[in-house]
């Protein structure tokens, strides 16, 4: 039979709060979509490891946003390719501004001079921020004291990880929305023997998409073996 | 928002990379009209960035959804919707006609700030300027470090003079947003119009002006507004994070100046203070906060009025989430994240270095049994800290300090206690101290 070469389909690009498995981070979320609407706290700065989805919850409150008709900006700031400061002048104006990553202009002169600026304006108008960050913010290494004594005074929040109960939730509701039936053995297989890290987790899913389709089988525990010889990084 | 371009939007969504198209394509705003979609960014970065990696793609799915009946184009600007908000400040004070915003923040006033002995005088001196202005302290400059209340009780003056003059001509603004604005008019050609704006108003309020620290134009241009205001008995209120003679890269005729009035400092609050500013932070957000709680989280962020605000924004949220009632293992619980951080930042070792950092002394000194004056009263600040800073016993404190009985902890305490009352440069010493460790 003539192996089916699937479409390249990307899942992962319909952040929302629907698609994140909350586990034990309910108040957190509920807090951020009080916040997308524009409602709650006017600020909020959440913290913890890679991987947990803070970007998936940051551009969930974008499209929160969006369905309430409010403006909105997420702002990745990756340390690798880091946009010039001047992405934010203007920025004071939109009513939802959202912050992934804010580790990664710490000690950058110019970065914190900037963010502290459209933080002023931004708080003036009253409108709402959301930052995300690996560590809480009075243990960011920002050498500007104002910016940071601000990014200490909303409301201060920890994304909690998934125990593996929760990974397994999360990992089929995954495979749900991409229309893939996994049966609680195989999730559990997948977590026992494949990696615990989320994100790769997700970027195994998506293999296991790809061959289903390819192959035009059910995402069993002998196809899941194949793949994973396919991936000896896994 | 155009059905036209929403249908664009959920094709581009399945071809765009999730963040791009959260930071690029999502925020765009839509105006359409006449068989024309004009997508709107919030800047000329977003609008270049989009015409060069994006908009070949959403002009093509325009034109398949629109068969070629609509065109397209980006422009810079926003659009004007309902839920826009209007700034705090102009929507308190509603202006009259032709009246320019003042950008006071009315919330602030000086009967919600919490008085303590680390900023008494400086809200007695605000309070004074406020009822005599332009004739008390002019220029009046309040300064200390970030988040200890210099912002509040500006706005508190303001709101002060708006409640006993409502047309008083007052404006408050941030030192960058001056910096900003006359950047704006020299680029405009405007620049007249500038100095007049600000060189008419009765009272200039201007926030942090270390930033103008290294902007000789700025610098200049101040220092004529500066000169003109107080030359027509205008009052000028100031803040800064330090004493202006302190700034580096700031004029030194502008350093005297700002010394001209009253420069009052605003130290960072004692334990008593902080509780007092929980207890009422909690009051206004109608929420029960007891002495003891408040006394458990001003011990354990002793940091700055922001931090514990944070703390307390935590603590009410949890227990609203949760409908618990706060007590303190509630509220260990829910600040259990911030306390640990603070225990790793504030600990006796961190304050014995700080401490002897500052009197050029070893940190083994300070554990020694030397008793020359130089050394044992920076050893009796440093156990003062701990005492306050962390949350150690007196045993525990006066053993980390060359096994000390935790009566000599205690005498220690009282007598940087008395010294701080009576002596300025204990006083000074103590509070750079705790400045540093609290930041």
């Amino acid at each position: 039979m003539a192996i089916q070469h699937p479409l390249q389909f990307d899942y992962g690009n319909h952040y929302n709060f629907s698609t994140f498995y909350a586990g034990n981070n309910q108040e957190l979320i509920q807090q951020l979509q009080k916040n997308a609407s524009g409602k709650g706290e006017q600020q909020i700065f959440f913290w913890g490891s890679q991987g947990l989805g803070k970007s998936h919850l940051l551009q969930a409150c974008c499209f929160e946003a969006h369905l309430k008709q409010r403006s909105n900006f997420y702002l990745l700031l990756e340390s690798e390719a880091l946009p010039d400061p001047d992405i934010l002048l203007g920025l004071e104006k939109t009513q939802l501004v959202c912050i992934d990553n804010i580790d990664n202009i710490t000690g950058n002169q110019e970065w914190e001079y900037a963010l502290f600026r459209f933080y002023n304006l931004h708080q003036e108008l009253q409108n709402h921020l959301i930052i995300s960050s690996s560590s809480p913010a009075n243990a960011l290494n920002i050498s500007l004291p104002d910016l940071k004594t601000r990014l200490g005074w909303g409301l201060n929040m920890k994304i909690n990880s998934l125990n593996d109960e929760q990974r397994i939730a999360a990992l089929t509701m995954k495979a749900q929305t991409m229309g893939l039936e996994l049966t609680p053995r195989t999730a559990n297989y997948l977590l026992t023997r494949c990696v615990r890290d989320l994100p790769l987790l997700w970027e195994f899913l998506n293999k296991i998409d790809h061959a289903t389709l390819a192959a035009q089988r059910k995402p069993t525990i002998p196809l899941i073996k194949e793949i994973l010889q396919q991936n000896q990084s896994l | 928002m155009s059905s036209l371009w929403n249908t664009c939007l959920s094709i581009l969504e399945d071809e765009i990379s999730s963040s791009d198209f959260s930071t690029w394509i999502r925020p765009l705003q839509a105006e359409e009209e006449n068989n024309q979609i004009k997508l709107l960014a919030p800047n000329r970065f977003v609008l270049d960035w989009v015409k060069e990696h994006h908009f070949s793609k959403i002009e093509q799915t325009v034109q398949q959804f629109s068969k070629g009946d609509y065109s397209i184009s980006l422009a810079i600007g926003s659009k004007k919707n309902n839920t826009e908000v209007i700034p705090l400040a102009v929507k308190r004070n509603t202006p009259t006609k032709n009246k320019r915003p003042n950008f006071i923040n009315l919330a602030f006033t000086f009967e919600n700030f919490v008085e303590g002995k680390s900023n008494q005088l400086a809200k007695a001196a605000s309070i004074q300027v406020s009822e005599n202005v332009g004739k008390t302290y002019n220029p009046l400059l309040i300064y200390g470090g970030s988040g200890l209340g210099k912002t509040h009780l500006m706005h508190a003056i303001g709101t002060a003079i708006l409640k006993k003059k409502p047309s008083a001509n007052i404006i408050y603004l941030h030192s960058e947003k001056f910096v900003q604005d006359m950047v704006k008019a020299l680029q405009q050609n405007s620049i007249n119009s500038f100095k007049e704006y600000y060189r008419t108003v009765d009272t200039l309020l201007i926030d942090d002006i270390q930033f103008f620290a290294g902007k000789e134009r700025s610098q200049e241009e101040f220092f004529h507004t500066f000169n003109n205001l107080l030359e027509k008995k205008h009052q000028v209120i100031l803040t800064c994070d330090k004493y202006p003679k302190e700034i580096e890269g700031l004029e030194d005729r502008l350093k005297s100046r700002f010394g001209w009035g009253l420069p009052v400092a605003i130290e960072p609050p004692d334990l008593e203070t902080r509780a007092a500013i929980l207890m009422k932070k909690a009051m206004q957000a109608n929420v029960e906060l007891s002495q003891e709680v408040a006394f458990f989280i001003g011990k354990r962020i002793p940091s700055n009025v922001r931090d514990l605000e944070g703390a307390l924004r935590r603590v009410i949220a949890n227990s609203q989430f949760t409908g618990k009632p706060i007590t303190i293992d509630f509220t260990k619980e829910a600040l259990h994240d911030l306390i640990s951080l603070q225990d790793k930042l504030v600990n006796i070792e961190n304050i014995q270095k700080t401490v002897s950092e500052y009197f050029k002394i070893r940190n083994s000194d300070l554990v020694s049994k030397n008793r020359k004056q130089s050394i044992v009263r920076p050893r009796q600040i440093a156990m003062c800290l701990a005492r306050e800073l962390t949350s150690h016993s007196l045993p525990e404190i006066g053993d980390a300090f060359g096994g000390r009985e935790h009566t000599t902890v205690i005498n220690a305490c009282k007598r940087i206690k008395d010294l701080r009352d009576s002596d300025i440069k204990v006083q000074e010493d103590y509070a750079n101290l705790l400045r540093t460790l609290s930041l």
